[in-house]
């Protein structure tokens, strides 16, 4: 058996829906934190097969671009979670919620 | 390099193009190292700096409003220069500025450092203004991440403050949940489009006007449609549209009340902006789809804020979801500027309206708060009209124009956007959004009701305990600021003639 493009998407789709699953379901902010993470690396990785297998460069650079801004987006949310830690001891998405009238 | 190579770039040299972003940008660095070289006394003068820097890149984007690049598209296809992405580049500059003159009030209260604060601030109104203009997907995914992610500090800023770093924490799980949908939908769509070959050059769907070509082509492909689909859901999450409107309250809560107004002005604006550029550019052939996608979803979302907006207590969860029906009403605008073109500038028109008016009730808002910034009951602003009667009159004029009421700036901002749907045949759709004005004016009116009536209370019961002087009393500049954006509000309810003349061209 030949892996061709649908293989891929839907490895792809079943890992995007994974993680989706996850940031609804879990309720720890680092599990959260992870499921986004697979979220835009799934994403990535269907832009990787469609740029293989129509076979424009774009989709490879664009990569580029997303991994940096996920990288970006983890420096800034780690640092969010660890900030909230310090101030509450915890990171269970149910105890925090304080923001209610 | 040969000469040859040297010349073609100086010959491509279109970075003037973007020099409103690039002064922006460059000025926001400036601040941070004017904090390192300035000795600590005088780093009170960094705000004013930020400030004049802003107010320098506005007065230049507006003297060169008709720029050469205008209609053109620049960098190899990333930007596309229109008299709307004008419009928004001198919509966000202002924007900021506002912000940056509430942030003058607000800040000095705590103990947090502001300087990056205005950094901050620069840096992504420079992504807005380039999202605005946006006519690649790559740029447009680019400056949104931009946006998102310098919003997540600044909701968390007050980093002493957990109702604050909780505001941060949704802010950053819903955000980024919605970058990753809108990403997905972005694949999607280029994966459909596949290699085009334009006169011997590859070109892929991330491009608008290959994309819009595709589509034209080929209207029913189902991936592209579950990728156009995935886009618009990416984007009413940003601008808070029915069903991706839950995480509103309670970032707009717990943000500093600068980062709210933020938020509600320039966020949303953003987001609809990019809305425009989208159904009006590389979606345009899927309008049978996007016709009910968007009608539906400004009917939920105008119902769904008003409602939500009626029991509440807190002034910052009001503007939210007040904030959520006025989304509705742009939604409104957008579904009507699919069939009529004058709408898009109705749009403009209405954010400018609501921008002037939310703006002067988030500058009472900061003159009001007190320690606790995410602590702002509706009991706070009794006997406000005795305390203090200027911040008074400018809340009753930003909430009248919020609410829509005749000779404010409001009303006609809406009365456009609904002659341009009745216009465009939508009447169950205007129908529904008459009924959420009607449901707004309840809580609009008990807000100003409590600035400006005496509450009846049993003789001798003890004072509400909510209500307290203003915290801080407004400077001659705030005064004159604040003044301005209630006059404008209240000019633009009589002459709309040069800015409608303006927005339509």
């Amino acid at each position: 058996m030949t892996i061709c493009l649908n293989h891929y998407l839907v490895v792809s789709v079943l890992l995007f829906a994974l993680g989706f699953f996850g940031v609804l379901l879990r309720k720890n902010t680092l599990a959260i934190y992870m499921c986004l993470e697979l979220m835009l690396i799934s994403s990535t990785l269907a832009l990787v097969a469609f740029s293989h297998f129509n076979g424009t460069l774009d989709g490879n650079v664009f990569v580029f671009f997303v991994l940096t801004i996920a990288a970006a987006e983890v420096a800034v949310g780690l640092a969010i979670i660890v900030a909230l830690y310090r101030q509450r001891l915890t990171v269970q998405i149910e105890e925090l919620n304080e923001l209610k009238n | 390099m040969t000469p040859e190579i040297l010349r073609a770039i100086a010959d491509s040299n279109q970075w003037w193009a973007i020099g409103p972003e690039m002064i922006l940008g460059a000025a926001a660095l400036a601040l941070l190292v004017l904090e390192i070289l300035l000795p600590k006394e005088h780093h009170r003068f960094i705000p004013t700096a930020a400030i004049v820097a802003q107010a320098v890149t506005l007065l230049g984007t507006l003297i060169n409003f008709q720029t050469a690049w205008l209609g053109q598209e620049t960098f190899a296809g990333m930007l596309r220069h229109t008299v709307y992405g004008q419009v928004a580049r001198v919509f966000f500059l202002v924007s900021s500025l506002l912000v940056s003159f509430l942030a003058t009030v607000c800040l000095p209260r705590t103990r947090m450092p502001r300087i990056e604060f205005y950094h901050l601030v620069m840096v992504v109104t420079a992504a807005m203004m380039l999202l605005a203009q946006s006519n690649n997907f790559v740029m447009l995914f680019v400056a949104l991440e931009t946006i998102t992610i310098g919003f997540y500090i600044l909701v968390s800023y007050f980093r002493d403050n957990p109702l604050s770093l909780e505001a941060g924490l949704k802010y950053l799980v819903m955000g980024a949940l919605s970058s990753a949908i809108l990403l997905f939908g972005i694949v999607l769509l280029y994966g459909a489009v596949g290699k085009v070959a334009v006169a011997g050059q590859t070109h892929t769907g991330l491009e608008f006007p290959i994309l819009a070509d595709f589509l034209r082509a080929n209207p029913d492909n189902f991936v592209a449609t579950v990728g156009t689909l995935l886009v618009l859901a990416g984007i009413a999450f940003k601008i808070g549209a029915f069903p991706f409107q839950i995480w509103i309250p309670d970032v707009y809560q717990g943000a500093p009340t600068p980062v709210t107004a933020f938020l509600a002005v320039s966020s949303k604006s953003a987001g609809i902006a990019v809305l425009l550029i989208l159904v009006h550019g590389p979606l345009a052939a899927l309008q049978p789809l996007l016709g009910p996608v968007l009608i539906a979803a400004a009917a939920a979302t105008i119902l769904f804020g008003n409602l939500a907006a009626l029991t509440q207590r807190n002034a910052k969860r009001l503007m939210g979801l007040s904030g959520v029906s006025h989304a509705g009403y742009l939604l409104l605008g957008v579904a009507a500027s699919l069939t009529v073109s004058w709408a898009i500038g109705a749009v403009w028109f209405y954010l400018t309206t609501y921008l002037l008016a939310a703006m002067a009730v988030f500058g009472v808002m900061a003159h009001l708060a007190g320690k606790d910034d995410a602590d702002q009951e509706l009991e706070g602003y009794d006997h406000l009209a005795k305390d203090s009667p200027l911040l008074a009159g400018v809340l009753a004029v930003g909430v009248g124009s919020l609410a829509g009421i005749p000779p404010l700036a409001g009303f006609v901002g809406k009365l456009l956007l609904f002659v341009a749907a009745f216009q465009a045949r939508l009447y169950w759709l205007l129908a529904v959004a008459i009924v959420g004005v009607v449901i707004s004016i309840y809580y609009y009116f008990g807000w100003i009701k409590t600035a400006w009536f005496e509450t009846w209370r049993l003789p001798g019961a003890a004072e509400s305990p909510g209500a307290h002087p203003p915290s801080t009393e407004p400077t001659l500049a705030g005064r004159l600021t604040l003044g301005l954006l209630a006059l404008a509000t209240v000019l633009l309810g009589f002459f709309q003639g040069p800015l409608g003349a303006w927005l339509q061209r």
